[in-house]
């Protein structure tokens, strides 16, 4: 039995959580992602690394269809998340969304409590039958963010009141308590000092443990730091994809090289 | 010389002082603007500056001060006998001023020479003033003849004197900038300083012309307290004046006014708030770019439509149609002027006041608060209730109060569609009347201004404004206090 568990989380290491195929978006006339291919691990942190407007976040913004809140965003291609594609006509996006959680570049906690700001999602989601769930769901969510110590005395105060790492956090939480099994992060931490970013990275690996997480970054060293792979985007192609440790010490593309060697970006 | 002709001289004086302020400073430079403190045109515009300015300001007072020191002389030299009291003398005032215009105008039309004006005699001077237009109210007396030509001659002798101070000022100002004017005079320092003067002035006018509003309102309202008790009129459920302005037959209890003042708002906001913000919430977060490109505009325009127009709207429009399909079938009364009609219209003049501002409010929400909800999975209609109109609440908050504050003061659509009847009832479709429209009633026609059927007005006036400024103050504090601190 055991052996066959250890089989299995092999292969479930190695399981396509997410394949993208001949991904294009177009931004009006702006071509903005080309022929994107890629397919993404589960239980990973995969980095999104690249220089500014080479279309990293907009292929993030694809995962959970966020480019559809934009009326001149036009999507082509499939991306398939479990094998199911989610730019089918069935699949509602909506659901797709609790299903891929994500955190933006700034901290941007609802001004609400804290403790509404986490249950924001499993109340619009039905998730808790009565409010012993949601509290629990609650505190569950805040402690998988590793904020329920600093906020658990202050549940009913606004979430805006948080220092700026915090706010962070609770949107993680917030992201968290719907239980998603995709985190997309556009990167969470450049609004953050590094005492925070620290805290954030260090909440990324525990949460790789349950989740399949998507993370865009500007800092090469936070990538180095937080993935298991590492894809770089250049002027909305995608480059290069493979093991970090391969791309930081051996890329095989120039371009990649400039990049991560200060060259350009 | 005639203010027109001083004007047009200092103006003068300026353009010249401009021109050669320019041209000292450039030569002083040797020719090199980059030698120069300030932009040679602020050397040219400093010298306008100082010539305008003070020749203006100290002609606007004059203009104001001379009337009232000459009335003042020339009323002294009239015989007391001559009148019984303070109105009679403004009323024989009024006849010299007249007199005194007239023979003015008489000499400027050539009717009659300098000497004969002076020379004029009282007997005839009626009919000959009557001749070119002047009409006088009775013969002239010898009385007021002396006092008139004594009024032309202060008058001409104090204009002629404020022509020479007015252009010595702006010559002075002339020679003086002028002769300042060097390589290194900071002129462009010296404008700047004479543009927030300007500034302030603007500010303070504002803010002066408020305050006398207020104090002139007071005074009429003190006034009218003296003569009628402050109990009565704020606790008494009668609106009863009596026109013939004796005795204490009137009952001024505001309450039957502010009564229907409060329904008619209150109803107006029914209206006004749910339709005001869903159509700001359709326009903000549902239509496209250009739809909202014309709606916005087009619901706009119904803020620019006068409110007569409304009242008419009211009148022949909305006033019969409730009556005879609701108020009438159900035996709610048969007056077109009701409650309902003009709480309806205002409602829909209202509807651009809610939905402008809180269609800018909305928009104002960061679109990361969106991406957020969106990103949660919610639906739009639930990121609206539940992040986006609780974000933008004290500003909708705001707006609804401003509203308030336009459907109180309301006047024009209240004559029209609600009547002009005081009373308490709470039956909507009965005629009411609001505090504002009693107001108009109270002032127009034959008035009294000593009588407190008349005072009454600025009492309610008053009464209005504290209740307005009093929303106005509730709304700056629930902004306030409930703003979120986003980013």
């Amino acid at each position: 039995m055991n052996d066959m568990r250890f089989v299995e989380r092999t292969v479930g290491n190695e399981e396509v959580k997410i394949a993208a195929r001949g991904v294009h978006v177009y931004y009006g006339d702006t071509h903005a992602i080309k022929d994107v291919n890629i397919d993404i691990a589960d239980k990973m942190v995969t980095a999104f690394i690249g220089p500014s407007g080479c279309g990293k976040s907009t292929f993030l913004r694809c995962i959970n269809r966020m480019n559809d809140t934009i009326p001149i965003a036009r999507i082509e291609g499939d991306i398939m998340i479990d094998g199911e594609d989610i730019y089918d006509r069935r699949v509602d996006p909506v659901q797709l969304r609790a299903k891929v959680g994500m955190v933006f570049q700034k901290p941007n906690p609802f001004p609400k409590s804290i403790y509404d700001n986490v249950a924001y999602g499993p109340k619009i989601h039905g998730l808790a039958r009565n409010k012993a769930e949601l509290d629990e769901i609650v505190e569950t969510s805040l402690r998988r963010a590793a904020l329920w110590d600093e906020v658990k005395d202050r549940l009913q105060a606004p979430g805006t009141g948080l220092s700026g790492g915090q706010q962070q956090r609770l949107c993680i939480a917030r992201a968290v308590a719907t239980s998603p099994e995709v985190l997309l992060m556009d990167e969470p931490c450049s609004a953050l000092d590094p005492i925070a970013t620290d805290q954030v990275e260090n909440l990324i690996h525990e949460l790789r443990e349950r989740y399949s997480v998507v993370i865009v970054t500007h800092s090469m060293s936070q990538a180095s730091r937080v993935s298991q792979r590492t894809a770089y985007f250049h002027l909305g192609e995608m480059v290069e994809y493979g093991e970090t440790g391969d791309i930081f010490t051996n890329p095989r593309d120039q371009r990649t090289e400039n990049y991560i060697t200060g060259r350009i970006g | 010389m005639s203010p027109l002709w001083l004007l047009v001289s200092i103006a003068v004086l300026a353009l010249i002082g401009a021109v050669i302020g320019r041209r000292k400073a450039m030569a002083s430079a040797g020719g090199d603007a980059r030698e120069l403190h300030s932009l040679p045109n602020y050397y040219g515009a400093n010298v306008a500056l100082l010539v305008t300015a003070p020749a203006l300001l100290v002609l606007a007072a004059w203009m104001i001060l001379q009337p009232m020191l000459i009335e003042g002389r020339v009323a002294s030299i009239v015989p007391d006998a001559a009148y019984q009291d303070a109105g009679a003398l403004n009323l024989l005032m009024a006849d010299v001023r007249r007199v005194a215009g007239g023979l003015d105008l008489a000499v400027a039309q050539g009717a009659l020479t300098a000497q004969e004006a002076h020379d004029a005699e009282a007997t005839d001077l009626r009919a000959r003033l009557a001749e070119i237009g002047v009409a006088v109210g009775s013969e002239v007396d010898t009385v007021i003849l002396e006092a008139a030509q004594r009024y032309r001659v202060l008058d001409s002798r104090a204009d002629l004197a404020r022509t020479v101070v007015i252009l010595i000022l702006a010559l002075a100002g002339f020679i003086f900038t002028v002769s300042r004017i060097d390589r290194t005079y900071r002129a462009r320092n010296s404008v700047e300083l004479a543009v927030l003067v300007l500034l302030i002035g603007a500010s303070t006018i504002a803010i002066l012309t408020t305050f006398g509003i207020v104090m002139s309102m007071l005074f009429e309202t003190m006034n009218f307290f003296r003569q009628y008790p402050a109990s009565e009129f704020f606790f008494s459920t009668t609106w009863d004046p009596s026109f013939s302005g004796r005795g204490g037959a009137s009952e001024l209890g505001i309450l039957p006014l502010l009564w229907g003042t409060l329904y008619i708002s209150l109803i107006a906001l029914l209206v006004s708030v749910p339709i005001g913000l869903f159509a700001a919430i359709y326009l903000s977060e549902y239509a496209d770019k250009r739809f909202r490109g014309f709606a916005k505009p087009l619901l706009e325009v119904l803020a620019g439509i006068p409110t007569i127009v409304y009242g008419l709207f009211a009148l022949i429009t909305v006033g019969p149609l409730l009556r005879d399909a609701i108020a009438s079938p159900l035996g709610l009364g048969n007056s077109a002027s009701s409650v309902m009609t003009a709480g309806l219209v205002m409602g829909i003049m209202l509807i651009p006041f809610v939905s402008s501002l809180s269609d800018d409010i909305i928009n104002a929400v960061p679109q990361a608060m969106r991406d957020g909800s969106y990103g949660l999975g919610a639906t739009q209609s639930e990121t609206i209730r539940q992040v986006i109109v609780p974000a933008a609440l004290p500003g909708i908050v705001g707006a609804i109060l401003l509203a308030a504050s336009r459907a109180i003061g309301e006047t024009m659509i209240v004559v029209l569609g609600a009547g002009a009847a005081a009373r308490i009832d709470v039956n909507p479709f009965e005629a009411m009347t609001t505090v504002t429209v009693k107001i108009v009633s109270q002032l127009t026609g034959d008035t009294d201004f000593s009588s407190p059927e008349t005072l009454v007005a600025f009492a309610l006036g008053l009464t209005l404004f504290v209740i307005t400024l009093g929303l106005n103050v509730l709304a700056l504090y629930i902004v306030r206090r409930y703003r979120e601190q986003y980013e």
